[in-house]
């Protein structure tokens, strides 16, 4: 009897300790992953707009100061038109991304023809290629092309690359059974009102961690606008703060967190969706 | 130690023999091609001729306007092309120029590299006309057919149907196709014969760049410190990705099993500080982390206040401690993505498979060992490749961590350089191009030949046929 | 049947047919082109007929500092009033200041006129992205000096083309906070009694009295502070015992180079002395980052740096506290401090001479791709005209390169136009190759800066050093010739 209580007992001390251990350890992931953006946080509000009037990680005194400055010190770092140029260029790729790199994958996943196999080893051999090495073929492609300094040039290489990561959404349409597209068959649908009419509603998830994904890489991306863009009313966020000197750290935190904000209130909108499309995608890649 | 020989003998072997069956199956295929071909000469009849002279004569012959008419057009761009730069571009390709530019004296000169570029892209036009005009071939054979046989030949429109239904993926594959080939190929071929010239250095336009053979290769295998460089780089570069991708990847799913214990509550709440993590611009953040660990830095400020000496992390004599923070930085990126792909696939693992376990007794780790560790595994192997070759050419991390100091025994490098910031320096940074080019051909064939071989042997691309 | 394959065959021989013939016609036709360059004497004048251009744009790339002090939008203006007649308008080309014109220029994207330094725009010579200069049509001829001019002038087959106008010299000048000093300087720090703190005249007294601060405040003060691993400035030291980048008359010849030449140990040896009064943070750019909030703090008594960075230290002063008037009357700017003969900091024994640091020219050029050459002349010549440069004094502190200026305002701008004179700015070469010394040089100096505060000492002895430059030496070397083929 009392070996049956104690062992109840320590069942139950053993829970409490696991609880314990477990909000420990969560406790200090939140710290790390937390700290760093905090940090950044408290930088951009340092009211001396150096980082080495800090005590530590904290700035002496606070002000919105380098917000203002943000937004109206515009000569030479013209935030709000770079802001601009980057929620336009982000968003249009975003659109012609999602729409090429899904379609490519839907037909990957649900047609056979002669060059599919093909096609798929070729895209990941590609895929491995050390990116940057090409970026000066693109620069004088670009030259050629007549698109340097041009927005619509970043788009059509952003939205023209992206069907180069269709792996991930393949493995998606090919968990969603074949018996549906049968079906529809049967009702004499063609195969372009199957994937409309059927396919993209059951899509949702893949959809908008595509949408994510081919969002969030113009949106942060350094190299190829830095190299295509020359006039500085055109700079997208990420090279605009780079030119930033490195004594305006909390100019540069503060521009930081505006660009950072979106992306991350989408993740937090979207996060369901992400979990589910990037994890059915990697099932059957 | 008799198992592990065995799988790796039957890794081997099933190797060998997809490379022998894809051997074999040449002849095969190029007898059945060959007498497709035979069949079309054979039995075509004078309007399969007529499109064989001009691309949708035999089309406009059938009365089948608006398909021989867009053949036709095709025709004539082609040979505009052709005509306006297509062949000198073609030809281009082979010199790379004779006139040096010189913009005093108004002399427009040769863009050698601006040629090649163009050169490229006149072999792919070439090619693509090839295919369309094999393609109007068997389409007017076909419709040859389809009138023996006393049929109507398919109406336009039909047709035109066709593509939004059987040949839908054809009409869904033209834009990607063109995106890719302009934006992933021609950059890739362009890098690789760029290796084969002598681009770079003094010679950049306006002078003239030749083709010089291998020579590149040869001087990166005979110099000496050059290959001792490259070997020194390699080791650690590959140590690199191995570790990078076990940490990135086994944190992460910790992580995901940690947040997807029954007693933890809110979950969403605990799961947003690495969102968080993961939200943030990476050049933001790495730049945020060199400067936390540089010597005016907080955490040196606190180890000095707490009496201690100033620790150079990142300084041009220290190796380990740069490499580890390199490491623990690029799990902080990282870690976030593996953590909502883990959680994801945690999500769909079959219940019952659990309390069966639990009716045996089985204890918590047993049930990982058993039963969430090999089905995550075997879920995630492409992931693991890509994030394997994602952390092998991972650009960022050293680029923003560290100045741009030189280590001892090292050449244009220093101790935590990898393979690909080596090369940044030595193309962008040293304007040795053609060298950057060959060392980025030299990376190309290590990483895809490692990934190729995973890929293959990867239970989930042997399974894709079986699954549906 | 048959002519069935026919018909193939004759499509197939007309479209190679096609791509041989105009492939083999443009192969022709450039075979034709040679450049004539027999009539090259008279390049500049060819090109610049005198004829201005009329309504056209001018796309002028300014520095930054210009920029945001507003000094281009009044030389944009006054030059466009000026020029209205013609229906010349100068705009900002608005790209980055360090735009490279090689990149650009070439597919039309560059500016017209530029605004860059001497070791950049020389840079453009060899590949003729520039224009050489017509020198007789170049209104400031006579008041600039010879050797600013020199940093613009290449000498080829037998004449001399020049490439740019100078507008002002760089050098680093020693910045310090009078108010610092400490109460009884001009009895304990003023042997000489001159009337001027022997710690900004020399480097042994500067080094001295930061040792001494160091000390009185427990490492939470210091005296000179300069991050050590920064090439641009710590090479003066190896300069000033004989160190040389590039050998050859030109200083061209990428074969010859000096970093270990004659004594330049003892600028090794100097670099190391002056890390002790420092913390380690001289090995990195952090103190190029906070010297300015920390001279303002008071944590720094002064460092080293170009005079265009003079109004940051103004702007933090302000941040700190302190009124713009009281800034600007006691952060000084002067010519760096004296270097022990001895190569010794503290051996002062044989005296002192004149530090030579390594400095540049900036200067007007005008783009080979532009298309109004005689326009883009007439905004340079506007450019460096008597008022323009005046203002540009005024406005950005510059030390201009024109003579009469610089007569006109003496102080500092004089020193520093006497400095270039004498030989004791050392201009950067302007050879491409001049990149690849940066890092080897930065790895280095970062190393003996830490040497004494990491207690290493592996840099102890002049031999020890001596081998340190010429491993450094060979470095470079390799880095320029290895890959060269």
């Amino acid at each position: 009897m009392s070996s049956a209580k104690s062992a109840a007992a320590k069942a139950k001390t053993k829970r409490i300790l696991n609880i314990v251990i477990t909000y420990c350890i969560l406790l200090i992931v939140a710290f790390i992953f937390f700290f760093p953006c905090l940090w950044l946080i408290l930088a951009s509000f340092s009211k001396s707009g150096s980082i080495y009037t800090f005590d530590g990680f904290f700035p002496t005194e606070y002000s919105v100061a380098s917000f203002n400055q943000l937004f109206t010190d515009t000569v030479m770092y013209n935030y709000p038109k770079w802001f601009l140029n980057t929620l336009f260029i982000a968003v249009m790729s975003c659109i012609l991304g999602t729409l090429l790199t899904i379609l490519t994958a839907y037909v990957m996943s649900r047609f056979r023809f002669k060059s599919r196999k093909a096609m798929i080893k070729t895209t990941l051999v590609l895929g491995m290629f050390p990116s940057f090495m090409g970026t000066i073929a693109v620069y004088l492609l670009m030259t050629q092309f007549n698109l340097i300094n041009q927005q619509w040039g970043l788009i059509l290489i952003y939205s023209g690359t992206a069907p180069m990561g269709y792996l991930t959404q393949k493995g998606f349409f090919d968990t969603i059974p074949y018996s549906i597209d049968e079906a529809a068959r049967i009702d004499g649908a063609s195969n372009f009102t199957i994937f409309i009419k059927f396919i993209l509603p059951l899509s949702k998830p893949i959809l908008v961690f595509t949408a994510l994904t081919s969002f969030a890489w113009p949106w942060s991306d350094f190299i190829l606008p830095k190299m295509l863009l020359i006039d500085q009313d055109l700079y997208t966020v990420a090279v605009g703060l780079m030119s930033l000197d490195e004594t305006q750290f909390s100019r540069f935190a503060a521009g930081s967190i505006i660009i950072a904000i979106p992306i991350i209130v989408l993740y937090f909108c979207l996060v369901k969706y992400m979990i589910n499309g990037m994890s059915a995608g990697a099932v059957k890649e | 130690m008799e198992k592990a020989k065995q799988i790796l003998r039957s890794f081997f072997s099933g190797l060998c023999n997809k490379i022998a069956s894809f051997f074999k199956g040449i002849p095969q295929k190029l007898r059945s091609k060959l007498a497709a071909a035979k069949e079309i000469i054979t039995q075509g009849n004078g309007n399969v001729g007529a499109s064989m002279c001009i691309m949708g004569l035999g089309q406009l012959l059938y009365r089948q306007w608006a398909k021989g008419t867009l053949y036709v057009l095709l025709q004539a761009a082609f040979i505009i092309y052709f005509v306006m730069r297509g062949g000198a571009d073609f030809f281009g390709l082979f010199t790379l120029g004779q006139v040096k530019g010189d913009a005093w004296y108004g002399i427009k000169g040769d863009n050698s590299i601006i040629m090649m570029l163009m050169g490229i892209l006149s072999v792919i036009m070439i090619i693509f006309y090839i295919a369309v005009y094999i393609t109007n071939i068997k389409d007017v054979y076909r419709t040859q057919c389809a009138e023996d046989t006393l049929k109507r030949p398919p109406s336009f429109t039909s047709e035109l149907k066709d593509l939004l239904d059987k040949k839908f993926y054809k009409t869904a594959l033209v834009l990607p196709i063109i995106g890719v080939c302009v934006f992933s190929i021609l950059p890739i071929v362009f890098m690789i014969l760029i290796a084969f010239t002598n681009y770079g250095g003094d010679i950049v336009p306006p002078e003239l760049v030749d083709w010089v053979g291998f020579e590149n290769f040869g001087s990166i295998l005979s110099l000496g410190q050059f290959a001792s460089t490259f070997f020194r780089i390699l080791g650690w570069n590959l140590l690199w990705a191995v570790l990078s991708t076990a940490i990135n990847y086994f944190a992460g799913l910790a992580l995901a099993l940690l947040l997807n214990k029954k007693c933890v509550k809110g979950k969403a709440f605990w799961r947003a500080f690495p969102i968080l993590a993961y939200a943030i611009p990476g050049f933001i953040t790495l730049l945020g982390f060199k400067f936390m660990f540089s010597y005016g830095g907080p955490i040196n400020f606190y180890i000095q206040e707490g009496g201690g000496k100033a620790i150079g992390f990142l300084a041009v004599n220290s190796k380990w401690a740069a490499r580890f923070i390199g490491l623990g930085v690029n799990a902080w990126i990282s870690i976030p993505s593996t953590m909502l792909l883990a959680t994801g696939i945690l999500s769909n693992i079959n219940t019952d498979l659990y309390e069966a376990a639990r009716v045996d007794g089985a204890s918590a780790w047993k049930q990982f060992i058993k039963i969430t560790l090999p089905y995550v595994v075997f879920a995630t192997t492409p992931v693991l490749i890509t994030q394997f070759i994602n952390n092998f050419n991972n650009f960022g991390v050293f680029y923003f961590l560290r100045d741009s100091v030189r280590s001892e025994g090292y050449f244009l490098a220093n101790n935590t350089d990898l393979l690909i910031n080596w090369l940044y320096r030595m193309s962008i940074d040293n304007n040795y191009y053609s060298i950057g080019a060959a060392i980025s051909l030299i990376i190309f064939i290590i990483t895809s030949i490692i990934s190729l071989v995973v890929y293959v042997l990867s239970p989930a691309y042997r399974q894709e046929e079986t699954f549906r | 049947m048959k002519n069935i394959v026919a018909f193939a065959a004759v499509h197939v021989a007309a479209v190679l047919a096609l791509i041989i013939t105009f492939g083999t016609i443009s192969v022709v036709r450039n075979n034709g082109i040679t450049a004539d360059t027999t009539n090259s004497q008279q390049t500049e004048n060819e090109i610049f007929t005198g004829e201005l251009e009329r309504n056209i744009t001018l796309r002028v790339l300014e520095n930054n500092t210009a920029k945001e002090r507003g000094y281009l939008k009044e030389l944009l203006d006054a030059f466009n009033e000026e020029y209205a007649e013609y229906g010349i308008v100068a705009v900002d080309a608005n790209i980055d200041q360090y735009n490279d014109l090689e990149q650009s220029g070439p597919f039309g994207y560059g500016p017209d006129v530029l605004y860059q330094a001497n070791d950049a725009i020389m840079k453009y010579v060899d590949g003729h992205h520039i224009l050489p200069l017509p020198t007789d049509k170049i209104d400031c001829r006579e008041y600039v000096s010879e050797n600013a001019w020199a940093a613009y002038t290449t000498i080829d087959s037998d004449r001399s083309y020049t490439f740019g106008v100078p507008v002002n010299v760089q050098q680093p000048l020693l910045f310090y906070r009078d108010d610092l000093l400490p109460e009884n300087w001009e009895q304990e720090w003023d042997d000489d009694k001159n009337g001027v703190p022997d710690m900004i005249e020399n480097w042994s007294d500067l080094y001295y009295y930061s040792r001494q601060v160091k000390e009185e405040s427990g490492g939470a003060r210091y005296g000179y502070m300069q991050s050590l691993c920064d090439s641009y400035f710590s090479l003066g030291y190896l300069l000033t015992y004989g160190a040389y980048v590039f050998g050859g008359e030109d200083g061209k010849d990428t074969y010859d180079i000096g970093i270990d030449n004659a004594d330049s140990y003892k600028g090794a040896r100097i670099i190391r002395q002056l890390s002790s009064v420092m913390n380690m943070e001289c090995t990195q750019f952090t103190i190029s980052d906070n010297r300015y909030s920390r001279l303002a703090s008071g944590t720094y008594f002064a460092t080293m740096t170009t005079p265009d960075v003079y109004t940051m230290f103004i702007s933090e002063m302000i941040k700190a506290g302190y009124t713009e008037e009281y800034a600007r009357e006691h952060v000084k700017m002067v010519d760096v401090p004296s270097l022990p003969v001895s190569g010794d900091l503290e051996d002062t024994s044989q005296g002192f001479m004149d530090m030579t640091v390594m400095g540049g020219v900036n200067a007007y050029a005008i783009s080979s791709y532009t298309k109004y050459p005689n326009a883009s002349l007439a905004f340079v010549n506007f450019a460096t005209g008597y008022e323009m440069i005046k203002k540009r004094c005024e406005m950005l502190g510059i030390s201009p390169a024109r003579k009469d200026i610089v007569e006109e305002l003496g102080g500092l701008d004089k020193t520093i136009s006497d400095n270039l004179d004498s030989g004791s700015i050392y201009l950067m070469p302007s050879v491409r190759a001049t990149t690849q010394i940066w890092s080897p040089l930065e790895t280095f100096f970062s190393l003996i800066a830490g040497d004494i505060l990491d207690n290493r000492n592996v840099y102890a002895t002049d031999e020890q050093l001596r081998n340190g430059l010429s491993d450094v030496n060979k470095q470079i070397y390799d880095s320029i010739h290895t890959l060269a083929g």
